[in-house]
């Protein structure tokens, strides 16, 4: 198989996180990634691409997120990079999260992203710097070979 | 604004059909809308809907507070075996559990 490495580039509007989906959908059918482990990946790469368009690059129009996929006989891993000015990795908070009364009544607060990330994933890692973040997701293949 | 969700009501209930494959961010608001088509019994139809993410949970919990604030039963139906995970996973499915299409049958 000649897949290494694929790059999507989006601009900063969430109506292109739906490109990297079907982008993610395509490569994990070509790698075969069993149905159950592929629409976890789904939904880790949507959380992680929303993340860099809304608190990466606070969705401005010029700033792009850059997804890249490598595959190796190992893993695969999706690179999630924004071009934002970098966070506080301290900060992030990637705890499990439940719908609790307090959501309830704060009239649904959106705090299951990075949750649901560290539970989809065999690994994740958050790298930041000024010049911006990159969110790394791995799955294992011998996880995901079928 | 396009309109997501078609409403099917009799009696005290009303099923909510929702015409996306995805719940997100760019379908949020259309979905929202349809909150104002609550009733005492509220179904969520996810028969068409493939994919929902933290934006899309978020907007579900807008049923799941005004359900809480009226007094109204609120329920998933046809909820993916993906989604039924999340949704245990974000313990959603306290607040909107899941029921069959002939358990309705008695409604109608």
């Amino acid at each position: 198989m000649g897949m290494e490495r694929i790059e999507v580039h989006i601009p900063s509007d969430l109506t292109f996180e739906r490109v990297v989906r079907a982008s993610t959908d395509e490569i994990g059918k070509v790698l075969e990634i069993p149905t159950d482990r592929l629409e976890d990946l789904k939904l880790a790469v949507s959380e992680a691409v929303c993340n860099a368009i809304e608190h990466g690059n606070q969705q401005m129009a010029d700033k792009l997120v850059m997804v890249v996929f490598t595959v190796d006989t190992e893993k695969l891993e999706v690179h999630v990079i924004d071009q934002g000015t970098g966070v506080d990795i301290e900060r992030l908070d990637f705890s499990e999260q439940h719908v609790e009364d307090a959501h309830i009544e704060g009239e649904g607060r959106r705090g299951f992203g990075m949750f649901l990330i560290s539970a989809l994933v065999d690994q994740y890692e958050v790298k930041s710097s000024e010049e911006g973040t990159t969110l790394t997701l791995r799955l294992y293949r011998k996880e995901i070979e079928p | 604004m396009t309109t997501l969700v078609e409403r099917e009501k009799f009696g005290e209930v009303v099923i909510l059909h929702i015409r996306t494959n995805s719940i997100d961010a760019v379908s949020a608001a259309s979905i929202e809308a349809s909150c104002n088509e609550m009733q005492p019994i509220t179904v969520l139809n996810f028969r068409e809907v493939a994919f929902i993410n933290s934006a899309g949970i978020s907007v579900l919990l807008k049923f799941v507070v005004k359900a809480r604030k009226a007094g109204y039963k609120l329920f998933a139906m046809n909820l993916s075996p993906h989604h039924q995970k999340i949704f245990k996973m974000v313990e959603m499915s306290r607040f909107m559990p899941t029921i069959e299409e002939r358990d309705l049958a008695a409604y109608r």
